[in-house]
């Protein structure tokens, strides 16, 4: 959505936007993955960008259509498109066909250790490392999100009604467990302990699993739909979009159930919409639909920066680099910022 | 915000073997200048090849909002995302819906996804029509009745094919069942596409624009249709609190079988007419500025559903009037 800026104040630059560099691509940031101190970027136009401190980005032309997804697999980068492919990209630009499923799109992709997996429609297809041939895991219907746990042993597929969790036996066959919620579900997240299964839904609420006795519930309260959310320092939060506060439910000691969720504000009563944790810290990169990004301190709210003011265009993407030294922001409109973190 | 872009949407349905793929051909290939984006069931009659064509899998679920006929349809929010990040911008969409689709919620959609609202707005219901085999498809399924209960316009193809006279009782029959569509009669689905495209025809404005033909409620009982519409005026203001009290009831309790309603509404003590329209349970409505001065107040409603007879629909607008 743009606007005209002209109706906002005329803010100066953010010392971050000083110092960056900032693009103007005109095509919509669809996606971004941090593989090492590379952040690539993935547009509408089915171009990546992949960026580096103290070198000139290098563009690719990579997909005919949108790149719908992106991960990261080692260090590559994998993307699906609405060409129907599903691709392997290494850092020098090496493009690699996965599959090519033609006029579907490739909705969904994910990794882990080598084995890839990506979801078109209501199949989604795994490649173990060691195979040539994807095998098909089939779904009632369409699927809205895939993830993998932290020791990625099994593999989450949201789906309409539910989540489908698929973890090979001893013997090495797929077998599926089912978690049923009516409703559709979308993105869905294992937290990094593993303890627990979260998606956001089409409605405006979260749903939970306690994995051990599959007791469920909901987080509620939100403006809009929650595109967006992130485990924080391990499983300290869950920070989540969907309202002008980014809400971050306490996932320590028993979870989040019937404690309250920190409420970090921001000013201007923009929504959040996108989420990206601060490594290994108790702190989030927020973006706002008015482009403007922000840097905050959990538990302590006063302790706020700015990193990326308006722009007019909700944000899209926030990456990190490993070494946390520099951070991506993309928004719907494909202005993009990439800076350093640090004061010199 | 004001001056948002959104992408009009129509959404295209008919029975098999209606036309519908000649017409999206026409679409894909006529020299318009236009780039479109059509949405085809994977079940489609025939392949249609284009980069431009996105297969859709027609997955309808319930909302979880306690409103048992609110459904939507998944994959064409998922499409509908997708699509808006394009680097080039669409001049228009087209959802092709099965032949055995129900239209309602691929409508529903745009009324209940907030994403799909601010992107894209739905711009009209074209529902293709066979005039050789239309009259005993009605009969027959109740799905070719509610393609015809949905549309803001209605091809009537094949005309090449149907005696004069033919033509005219199949036009009644739909006239019957929804008075208000425009009907264009075609052969091959000849149809210029700019009375078929970009129709406004869900704007509350469009409403005002081009008022429908409300008919004092004078209603005959003799055909055995399924669907039906009934209108009613008042010269009278009504009262806003009762409207709403019954209204909303009556969509809340009877809105399966209310499949689509549209109103100019004159309340009593408001200087500005109130316009709405809706699909079963959902409506969208809003005051749209002054009586002009050369116009009578007055209220309009329309109802096409199943059962109205059933509803007390009169009575309970006649209890509307103020006092």
């Amino acid at each position: 959505m743009t606007t005209d800026l002209n109706q906002f104040p005329q803010l100066d630059k953010t010392k971050f936007e000083q110092r960056g560099i900032q693009l103007e691509i005109g095509v919509p940031v669809t996606c971004a993955v941090s593989i090492g101190n590379y952040i690539a970027a993935g547009f509408g136009d089915g171009t990546i960008r992949i960026f580096s401190s103290g070198e000139k980005h290098k563009t690719l032309k990579a997909h005919k259509g949108v790149i719908l997804c992106m991960a990261k697999d080692g260090d590559n980068i994998l993307t699906g498109g609405d060409d129907g492919y599903f691709l392997k990209i290494s850092l020098n630009g090496e493009i690699n066909e996965v599959t090519n499923f033609g006029s579907r799109w490739v909705d969904h992709v994910a990794a882990h250790n080598g084995n890839l997996v990506c979801s078109s429609g209501k199949v989604v297809y795994y490649w173990d490392k060691n195979k040539k041939e994807p095998k098909s895991l089939n779904h009632d219907s369409t699927i809205g999100g895939l993830a993998f746990d932290a020791k990625g042993r099994r593999l989450a597929v949201s789906r309409y009604g539910g989540v489908t969790v698929w973890k090979k036996d001893y013997s090495n066959k797929w077998k599926s467990t089912k978690l049923d919620w009516k409703g559709s579900h979308n993105k869905v997240s294992f937290s990094p302990d593993g303890k627990y299964l979260v998606t956001s839904m089409q409605e405006n609420v979260l749903r939970c699993w306690r994995l051990k006795d599959k007791l469920d519930f909901a987080m509620s309260g939100y403006g809009s739909k929650v595109k967006s959310f992130a485990f924080i320092d391990d499983t300290s939060y869950l920070a989540t979009s969907g309202a002008i506060d980014a809400i971050c439910w306490p996932f320590d000691g028993e979870g989040p159930m019937g404690r309250k969720p920190i409420c970090l504000p921001y000013i201007g009563n923009k929504q959040v919409t996108f989420i990206e944790p601060f490594p290994n810290e108790k702190a989030i990169f927020a973006g706002l639909s008015d482009g403007s990004v922000f840097l905050s301190q959990i538990e302590n709210e006063n302790n706020t920066i700015i990193i990326r003011s308006f722009t007019g265009s909700e944000v899209s993407a926030i990456a990190m680099t490993d070494d946390k030294s520099s951070i991506f922001i993309g928004d719907i409109s494909g202005n993009t910022l990439w800076t350093s973190i640090w004061d010199q | 915000m004001e001056n948002k872009h959104q992408v009009p949407v129509t959404v295209l349905t008919g029975f098999l073997g209606a036309g519908k793929t000649t017409l999206l051909n026409r679409i894909l290939t006529e020299q318009h200048g236009q780039k479109y984006a059509v949405i085809v069931n994977e079940f489609g009659e025939q392949g249609i090849d284009n980069d431009l064509v996105v297969d859709a899998d027609e997955e309808v679920f319930e909302m979880n909002n306690g409103c048992i006929c609110c459904t939507v349809r998944g994959d064409l929010i998922r499409i509908l995302s997708g699509l808006m990040k394009r680097a080039d911008k669409l001049d228009a969409i087209i959802v092709e819906t099965t032949g055995l689709a129900d239209p309602a919620p691929v409508a529903q959609t745009f009324f209940v996804d907030q994403d799909v609202a601010n992107k894209t707005k739905l711009d009209a219901i074209v529902t293709v029509a066979d005039a050789v085999h239309l009259s005993s498809q009605i009969e027959d399924h109740h799905e070719a009745e509610e393609q015809i209960a949905f549309g803001d316009v209605i091809l009537l193809n094949k005309i090449d094919l149907v005696k004069d006279e033919n033509i005219d009782l199949v036009t009644k029959r739909i006239r019957k069942i929804n008075p208000f569509a425009k009907i264009i009669k075609t052969t091959k689905c000849g149809a210029p596409l700019k009375e078929i495209l970009n129709l406004d025809a869900f704007s509350l404005k469009r409403i005002l624009e081009v008022e429908p033909d409300f008919l004092e409620s004078d209603h005959d009982h003799e055909h055995d249709d399924d669907v039906t519409s009934l209108s009613f005026v008042s010269d009278k203001p009504l009262d806003m609190e009762k409207f709403q009290n019954w209204f909303g009831k009556l969509l809340q309790t009877k809105g399966q079988d209310i499949m689509r309603t549209k109103g100019i509404l004159d309340f009593k003590g408001e200087n500005d007419r109130y316009v709405f329209q809706g699909v079963h349970m959902l409506m969208d409505a809003s005051p749209m500025g002054k009586w002009p001065d050369d116009k009578e107040r007055s209220s309009r409603l329309v109802f096409i559903g199943r059962n109205l007879e059933t509803m007390n629909l009169k009575e309970g607008f006649e209890a509307c009037k103020s006092e």
